[in-house]
């Protein structure tokens, strides 16, 4: 079945943006006759999922084995509810067909707060929301990935499949299978659970003591990531769907490596993605070549979770000059400040640059891991000046362990001198800087995931503190809002128990939880209640021998390096790059930098 | 300057006027086909279309003027290289900018689904007042060129440019009179100096 736009003529007239719906995005390759029909979904607005990499990849690596892979996003409230009425059920873009009718519905969790738009996704899509529900073959196998996926378990009663860790090594594999046994048989799901980085949530269960904490694991009791070793061999779009709209990010983007040498200890990309693996600049050129011809984008995003750190990033922007037509702008979008360097910048639009410099004193920057000092942050803002910016945007985090009202001065301090540096030569614009203060959730896979979520009372405190110290000509605060923050952390750290409070929330309508403007607070207080259970639970500080509820999944970094890294955050000891020195994570087997090839 | 004649089906007769102008830019810049820029500070690509039809009305006559000196095969490039609703019809060479979005003065469309009715019941009228999207009684009969039925689609052509008339107003205008909707409105042809 092919849903009809014409159907849907007045109500694409009423909605916002309604190209979202339409598809016919030029190079959304959908084959019509495939032996098995992917849909990799994105619970988000198309502009949002349109920019996103990893989807792209996952796609890919059904498509080189002659399978479909078609694209879906979460369709906003107003033409959601439109085709609901209209009894229309949720489609994809290429092919416009109901999700129901593929064979695997694909949902990327880029972040917690965007559980509900799946579950918006499913119900719109005429799919049962729980697993039990879905018996009998009726329905597409419905699996998770992404970097929400590695602790899976406040979903788990939604999903039959979760990939944990590279998607490209192993979602096709589980397509394979699939057909080999006929469909979603026991065999089959025997068979995927033998595999790295494949959980089935139905295979294991969680035992629990009688005050509500967990006491173990029963049937499936560990579950590797899969790992990709060789990037350079791995599946990579050599084309991108070109969005009918602007897209947040609305450029080509390759990836340059993937992980991070750095390991800050509240970033929880900088462990689940190790160890670093690079992408050689002929790969890259080549890559970029290709969707710049197929695309028709003017600019390519070289991607990582820290492109500065990229080892030959000298002669990758050296090679991509040489190679790209020379309209085409480079975007780094993650540099740290000791990596900055003009030349890197002098490609990117110079409107505003941003630094994260995460925390206000060297003390709590080295407690956390983030290994910058005072002089980088000013030094780099110094560069950026000279070249002709005149805007910064400053990251930092409130609620992080260990931090004092020095902490929270400290912000202050930076502003100063960074406006020092600025107002140090003359200059034609007013500085502008804007100071980003982002609440500090413990996450899984972290050496801060025991610790507890900052209080309600003590971040007001800090919030009023930071608006009396940042209250200066120049200086923008914008600051994170408490209760998405503490739902951030409770469906982070949370178990199968969530599931049903999820539920409840959705049916209680919430979707959006990420956009401010929807979130809906109350819903969710209710939710919990009516489920008997207090999201304190989920963000207090855990005990170091209590059983956490992703212990059972084995992302490759072991406990005891979280704990080591725990103490040595308390001692504010800075571990330092992977580059300099091995600190004995765990990986070191599969680690490029630890056998010394870097 | 190449002039062209293009489509806007298939779903693409929802896009913005900004994002389909991007669409053409990027099928152009996909198919090797280099345009000249503005000599502004901000130089931008010289791509010129005419105006837009109202939103969600698919046409298969619109027109656009692409400052290039490529010379080659244009109408098959594109082709190759644009979205599935945005297909070239016909290009040709010209001197000069032909400024479609000026130059065409009426374009006729056709609708399905609007019960049938005598045209000269319209086309007799002196005057014609409705009440516009932004809330103005205007004279539309000025703006009303044709009326005609062919067998069970009806054919009309509206005036374009400065006394532009929507074709979703007019058939609202018509199914209000007349009885029935307007189930497919298609733009067919636009006309004025330089279209071909």
């Amino acid at each position: 079945m092919t849903v009809d736009l014409l159907k849907l003529k007045d109500l694409l007239l009423s909605v916002e943006k309604p190209s979202r719906y339409t598809g016919g995005e030029y190079g959304a390759d959908a084959k019509e006759d495939a032996p098995f029909y992917f849909c990799m979904a994105f619970p988000d607005l198309y502009e949002v999922g349109m920019s996103n990499l990893g989807t792209k990849i996952v796609a890919e690596s059904f498509r080189r084995r002659g399978y479909c892979a078609d694209f879906c996003f979460t369709p906003y409230k107003d033409f959601g509810e439109g085709i609901r009425k209209l009894g229309v059920p949720l489609y994809s873009l290429a092919l416009r067909k109901p999700l129901g009718e593929f064979d695997m519905v694909g949902f990327s969790l880029q972040y917690e707060l965007c559980y509900t738009n799946m579950l918006y996704m499913l119900d719109l899509a005429g799919i049962p929301l729980r697993r039990e529900e879905r018996q009998g073959g009726k329905y597409p196998l419905i699996v998770v990935g992404g970097p929400c996926a590695v602790n899976p378990e406040p979903i788990a009663d939604f999903v039959d499949i979760v990939f944990i860790g590279d998607g490209e090594s192993i979602d096709a594999d589980v397509a394979d299978i699939y057909l080999e046994c006929g469909g979603a048989t026991d065999e089959f799901y025997r068979r995927i659970s033998a595999l790295d980085g494949v959980y089935v949530p139905a295979l294991t269960q969680v035992k629990y003591t009688d005050d509500g904490r967990i006491c173990g694991f029963e049937g499936i009791t560990r579950v590797k990531r899969a790992i990709v070793d060789d990037l350079d061999g791995a599946p990579f779009p050599p084309t991108q769907p070109v969005p009918n709209l602007e897209s947040v990010f609305d450029r080509s983007i390759i990836e340059v490596m993937r992980g991070c040498y750095r390991g800050c200890r509240f970033c929880q990309a900088g462990f689940i993605y190790r160890p670093v693996r690079q992408r050689s600049v002929e790969t890259l050129t080549r890559q970029a070549c290709s969707l710049i011809a197929s695309t028709g984008y003017e600019e390519v995003s070289l991607n990582s979770l820290s492109t500065g750190d990229y080892t030959k990033l000298r002669e990758l922007i050296k090679s991509l000059k040489q190679n790209l037509p020379s309209d085409v702008t480079l975007a780094l979008p993650s540099l740290r400040v000791d990596s900055f360097d003009g030349e890197f910048a002098q490609d990117a639009r110079r409107i505003s640059l941003t630094f994260a410099p995460e925390a206000g004193t060297q003390r709590l920057r080295d407690v956390i891991n983030k290994d910058i000092t005072e002089d980088e942050i000013i030094n780099a803002a110094k560069s950026a000046f000279d070249m002709g910016y005149s805007a910064v945007k400053l990251y930092f985090m409130t609620g992080l362990p260990t931090e004092t009202e020095e902490d929270l001065k400290g912000i202050r301090r930076i502003c100063d001198l960074i406006k020092g540096a600025y107002n140090a030569s003359p200059r034609k614009k007013a500085l502008r800087i804007s100071v980003s203060v982002s609440t500090f959730v413990p996450k899984p896979f972290t050496p801060f995931q025991w610790e507890k979520q900052i209080s309600h009372e003590e971040l007001t405190a800090h919030h009023e503190a930071l608006k009396k110290l940042l209250f200066i000509k120049g200086v923008s605060l914008s600051l994170s809002h408490f209760e998405t923050s503490v739902l951030e952390a409770v469906l982070a750290r949370g178990d199968r128990r969530l599931s049903a409070v999820i539920e409840s929330a959705y049916k209680k309508g919430c979707v959006f939880d990420g956009w401010i403007a929807d979130f809906k607070v109350e819903a969710w207080k209710q939710a919990f209640e009516e489920c008997g259970i207090s999201p304190d639970e989920y963000t207090r500080e855990r005990g170091e021998d209590e059983i956490l509820p992703w212990d059972f999944i084995d992302i490759g970094v072991t406990k005891d390096f979280y704990l080591k890294e725990r103490r040595a955050a308390y001692a504010a000891d800075v571990s330092g790059s992977c580059l300099k020195k091995c600190n004995a994570c765990g990986l070191m087997k599969r680690c490029p930098a630890a056998r010394g090839e870097i | 300057m190449i002039c062209f004649k293009y489509t806007r089906t298939d779903g693409a007769e929802y896009l913005s006027h900004l994002d389909l102008m991007r669409h053409i830019m990027r099928t152009l810049r996909r198919a090797g086909i280099e345009l000249e820029k503005s000599e502004g500070y901000h130089a931008h690509p010289r791509l010129f279309l005419n105006s837009p039809p109202p939103l969600g009305i698919p046409s298969v006559a619109e027109y656009g003027t692409a400052a290039t000196a490529f010379g080659g095969d244009f109408m098959s490039l594109f082709n190759e290289f644009s979205p599935s609703g945005i297909k070239c019809l016909a290009a040709k060479y010209s001197q000069n900018n032909p400024n479609y979005a000026n130059s065409i003065t009426s374009c006729r469309y056709e609708a399905e689904g609007i019960d049938r009715f005598d045209p000269n019941l319209i086309l007799g009228l002196e005057h014609i007042g409705i009440t516009d999207l932004r809330g103005r009684l205007v004279d539309i009969r000025p703006r009303i060129c044709a009326i005609e039925w062919q067998g069970s689609v009806l054919t009309f052509t509206l005036g374009a440019g400065e006394n532009n008339l929507r074709a979703d107003l007019f058939c609202t205008y018509l199914a209000d009179k007349f009885g029935g909707r307007a189930e497919r409105i298609l733009k067919t042809d636009s006309f004025g100096e330089g279209v071909f």
